[in-house]
């Protein structure tokens, strides 16, 4: 078997080995390597413990043997390779199973409280131990989306909107349990499937099967401006300015806020299901009905392609939201009653699927406090606790 | 030429028969001298002018030819024969030397030096005695070099330099060598060229029928039977003898008996071999062998040509949701105009509504009857189901408000007419907790409803009553005035299913066979279209209403185009059993058909502006996903309004969408 020339870095100080080119057997694989990397860590430091290590041959992840790799990716094997190293992302583990009475429609975590909209027509705050804590039932239809809007100290607003074509603003009092809705925001003629809060906090948009897209100031809650598209799963951008949607007619649309005009238009091929902006990659993922979670960047100009198509869904992609702290990855639930976890370095294979829904997954969530979230039409919410590493945690 | 007449004695003179003379002078130079018959001319030579023929010719004339003066010359009187002659060798003794000179017919005497000279001649030696063979030789230049140079011209100067010429020629050929142009002497080819010389023979030509050589078929080998001690098994018993010889000769399974030996020595000659052998040639003589002629067409290039169905996307390809919730077979499907929600009539007597994005049943209605069909209005939010002997008109509450409480009002604000006509159906307003689950109107027909239709703008409704015996079979209802009408005074057949022109007041009827086109405003029979179809299940009009296709239960599809003939202007036979339900899409090239088969096949179906142009129709998936249940497959199918997605209902109480 052939052996290749190798030089392996890191950016992680904690693990780094000398800089010094090592032969390797071409048909190795990640656990070898990675055993490689642990024996070079021994003979540095006495008390170092084995770990599991991923490595990046030119910014994609190795997923099949070294050779396999090179050959499928066009890298020349007489150079000495570059091989980067990150310490492996810990599988996440299912840690709370939240039953609710009809499918959940919508979910959003914030560092304290779980929010979910749900078929019965009401929406629940469970704290993130699994508890229900309240429910917050007013509409008369199905709830399709909900979200935070802010917190200030106790008191939480909250919004969530419904397929009776209303969207209500509530605020919750987390230490007496008071709930009390402030507004009702009417307006649309069709049914309110989603909302999307800007960053600073005053305001939202909401997207409806009446083809609007409106945009809500919530400190004095008031129609701001209307636009004309096909429903539309809105998302803000970075900028408060800026709002980018998904819809069902085939295009991703970035709006301004302030004038109400189409800036871009990136047209595909499919309905987009769903749609997640990450401000530290500066990206946009679409789910899709195709199967394919894709990457488009917001910045380019009207008709641009895909970055990238991560595929391994056997479904319509339903719902896709980024790692708040990581600019790489990301979480997709489907159709095919799998969540999975991606890193945008590897396109073809997921880092882990978590099969524990037993039917459709409808939405996924991920927030800062190492917590993933999905739930869907078999009633139930799930929690994953996984453990970001050191060196992916601002990344 | 030197002539030397007057040395006449010296000269002798040898007369050959073609008539030349050589001379050969004795006194000179020696020289060889030949010369024509005119000139030398001794007086009182008879000479003959006839020249070099056969003499023969002159056998019947008494001369034998002419001389100088043009006389004749007579052939001297001879009468010498075979005795004469003899007597003259023997006796004269000049015989020897005596030559027969054919031209004038005379005896001639040879002198001593011509018979000299006739010796020389036959030993090879010169006709002159005293020619010298061996002359010593004299050069024209000295071999011998000479001391002194011919001439005492000094030595150019260019003779002992380098040619500049030269050296210009040896550089060219240098440069040229060296940039490839000159390329060294390719080595002859040692192997000799070989040419098929019958590689263009015309295979008709008479030559070509050998190739066209067909081998005669070979004998069989001999087998045990024909052993001259075969195995005890092969031998014929007493009664099978006699049954051989009973039979006739075609007949018999073995032409000949098998016998047993002692060794092969003892074996006879064979009898019948001349026979045999004559038999056979006669076979071959007499049944011509032929050298069948296969056409090499290559299966391929006979399919027409067509679009890959990879260039004719969006269509759906794969099963993306089933919608699960009915317990029974699933009759009919409907799609409301936005594309959000779909409704769906089973025979487990329950209307259920559905988002189309999740597969969430929203909403369930008992109906009181298995549902033969639904409708989703094309304009407000009413929807429409038939139930065995009624129609029921919902409101499903879905969708915005607004439209849902304007469709109640358009409902409630009816005002009774001041006379009431009496009418088919009786329209009942629907109160109290039927009102609260969605029933509005219900009409109540005489016999099953089988069908229901929504006109384009969503006022007008059809349902039709098969039957085969009255007139009563489709009535078209408006909702806004509660009016219903038959249309049609006779029976032209069992109505199978009717459906409305998008854009102008037709009406199409499909009945068994044929589907018939009326209009509306006339009131009378524009087209009648002859599907070809033994029973007509499903009918769909194009939304640009110029072309129609229909289903039936022997597994045909129909494509009409209303412009080109009222014959089918395509068949498709792509489905294994009966079509259940066939369908356009809106605004996409596609149309859908579903059978028993449980297969949901969808074309491409391009219908252009052009009119000089045939739709262009192209099957390009086959969505497979339903059971087969009951031997039923697919009851319905429908496209999304937007997308190119396709729902299809099934005999396994599911309902599935293809995107």
């Amino acid at each position: 078997m052939s052996q290749l020339q190798t030089r392996f870095f890191t950016d992680n100080k904690k693990y780094s080995v000398d800089d010094v080119p090592f032969s390797i057997p071409a048909a190795s694989e990640v656990q070898e390597l990675s055993n490689v990397i642990n024996k070079l860590l021994e003979a540095k430091n006495g008390s170092h413990s084995q770990i599991e290590f991923d490595f990046l041959v030119r910014g994609q992840f190795l997923r099949t043997s070294l050779s396999n790799h090179m050959e499928a990716e066009g890298i020349s094997t007489e150079d000495v390779v570059e091989i980067e190293y990150v310490e492996r992302f810990t599988a996440p583990q299912p840690e709370e199973c939240m039953m609710h009475d009809d499918w959940i429609s919508s979910v959003e975590a914030d560092s304290e409280w779980i929010l979910t909209g749900s078929y019965d027509k009401t929406a629940r705050i469970w704290s993130l131990e699994g508890k229900a804590v309240m429910t917050v039932a007013g509409h008369t239809d199905v709830v399709k989306d909900v979200a935070w809007v802010r917190r200030d100290g106790l008191t939480s607003l909250l919004l969530t909107a419904s397929l009776d074509q209303t969207i209500l603003l509530w605020e919750w009092n987390s230490e007496r349990n008071k709930l009390k809705a402030r507004h009702c925001c009417r307006g649309h003629a069709g049914s309110v499937d989603t909302i999307a809060t800007d960053p600073t906090r005053t305001k939202f948009c909401s997207g409806s099967w009446d083809k609007m897209l409106k945009i809500w100031s919530a400190g004095t809650i008031g129609l701001w401006v209307v636009w004309y598209s096909v429903l539309n799963w809105p998302t803000w951008l970075n900028k408060t300015e800026e709002i980018c949607s998904a819809s069902w007619d085939h295009t991703i649309r970035l709006w301004d806020a302030e004038t109400g005009s189409v800036k871009t238009t990136l047209t595909g091929s499919k309905v987009f299901n769903h749609i997640s902006y990450s401000p530290l990659c500066r990206r946009l993922a679409s789910g899709s009905t195709d199967r394919h979670v894709r990457l488009w960047d917001p910045r380019s100009k009207d008709g641009s392609l895909v970055l990238l198509s991560l595929t391994s869904h056997s479904g319509w992609v339903t719902a896709v939201k980024w790692a708040p702290s990581h600019e790489h990855q990301l979480v997709s639930g489907s159709l095919d009653n799998l969540v999975k976890l991606w890193d945008t370095r590897s396109c073809k294979t997921p880092l882990y699927d978590v099969s524990a829904h037993e039917d459709k997954v409808l939405c996924v969530d991920w927030t800062d406090s190492r917590l993933m979230l999905s739930g869907g039409a078999d009633n139930k919410l799930y929690t994953y606790r996984y453990t970001a590493c050191e060196t992916d945690a601002g990344a | 030429m030197e002539e030397k007449d007057d040395e006449g004695e010296s000269v002798c003179r040898l007369v050959q028969p073609e008539g030349l003379f050589m001379r050969v002078k004795k006194n000179s130079i020696p020289r060889v001298q030949i010369s024509t018959p005119y000139s030398t001319r001794p007086e009182g030579d008879i000479r003959n002018t006839v020249g070099n023929i056969p003499m023969e010719w002159y056998q019947d004339y008494p001369h034998i030819g002419y001389n100088l003066d043009g006389k004749k010359i007579f052939k001297p009187i001879r009468n010498k024969d075979e005795l004469d002659e003899f007597l003259d060798k023997m006796e004269n003794p000049d015989y020897w030397r005596t030559v027969h000179d054919k031209t004038t017919a005379s005896d001639i005497r040879l002198s001593d030096e011509q018979v000299d000279l006739v010796h020389r001649l036959q030993k090879g030696q010169f006709g002159d005695v005293n020619f010298n063979e061996y002359e010593p030789s004299v050069d024209f230049f000295t071999n011998e070099v000479m001391i002194h140079p011919v001439t005492n011209r000094p030595q150019d100067k260019r003779s002992f330099i380098p040619s500049l010429i030269e050296k210009e020629k040896v550089s060219k050929l240098v440069h040229a060598i060296k940039m490839g142009w000159i390329k060294p002497r390719k080595p002859k080819e040692t192997t000799p060229q070989y040419y098929d010389l019958w590689a263009k023979e015309d295979p008709n030509a008479i030559l070509g029928r050998h190739k066209m050589h067909v081998p005669a078929p070979k004998m069989r080998l001999p087998g045990h039977e024909e052993s001259y001690n075969p195995p005890p098994e092969y031998l014929l018993t007493e009664e099978e003898r006699m049954a051989w010889e009973q039979q006739d000769a075609e007949d018999r399974k073995l032409p000949f008996l098998p016998q047993k030996h002692s060794c092969l020595r003892a074996v006879p000659a064979f009898s019948r071999f001349i026979h045999e052998r004559f038999e056979r040639c006669l076979d071959l003589y007499l049944c011509p062998r032929q050298r069948k002629m296969r056409v090499n067409v290559n299966p391929e290039d006979l399919i027409p040509k067509l679009p890959k169905p990879k260039d004719l996307q969006p269509f759906p390809t794969t099963m993306s949701l089933v919608y699960i919730g009915h317990s029974s077979l699933v009759r009919s499907i409907s799609a409301s105009p936005t594309g959000q929600w779909l409704v769906s009539g089973s025979d487990d007597c329950t209307v259920r509504f559905w988002e189309v994005n999740t597969g969430r049943c929203m909403k369930t209605l008992e109906v009181g009857g298995a549902v033969k069909s639904v409708a989703w209005n094309p304009n407000p939010a009413v929807c429409l189901v038939a139930v065995e002997s009624t129609v029921l008109l919902l409101n499903p509450g879905l969708g915005d408000r607004l439209v849902v409480s304007s469709t109640d009002q358009l409902i409630t604000s009816y005002e009774p007419p001041e006379e009431d006509k009496e009418q088919a159906v009786t329209w009942a307003l629907s109160e109290g907790p039927e009102h609260d689950n969605g029933h509005r109107l219900t009409l109540t027909h005489p016999k099953a409803v089988k069908q229901v239709v929504w006109h384009g703008k969503g006022d007008y409704l059809a349902s039709v009553m098969p039957d085969n015996s009255s007139n009563l079979q489709v009535l078209i209802h408006q909702v806004s005035k509660r009016r219903t009408q038959n249309p049609f005074r006779k029976n032209k057949g069992l109505v199978q299913c009717v459906s409305f022109h998008p854009l102008r007041p037709y009406f199409f009827v499909a009945t068994q066979r044929y589907v018939r086109v009326y209009n509306l405003i006339k009131q009378e029979l524009t087209k009648k279209l002859m599907t070809n179809c033994k029973w007509i299940s499903s009918m769909a009009i194009h939304p640009g209403g110029d072309n129609l296709i229909c289903g039936s239960y022997d597994c045909r599809l129909a494509w009409f185009d209303l412009d080109l003939s009222t014959k089918p202007y395509k068949m498709l036979r792509h489905h294994k059993k009966a079509l259940r339900g066939v369908a356009y899409h809106k605004h996409y090239p596609l149309f859908a058909s579903g059978a028993d088969d449980g297969s949901v096949i969808i074309c491409h179906g391009m219908v252009y502006n052009d009119l000089l142009q045939n739709p262009l129709i192209v099957p390009v998936k086959v969505l497979k996903g339903h059971q087969i249940t009951h031997d039923l497959g697919v009851l319905d199918v429908t496209f999304h309004p937007t997308q190119p997605w396709v729902f299809s209902s099934g005999a396994d109480a599911t309902i599935r969408l293809f995107t």
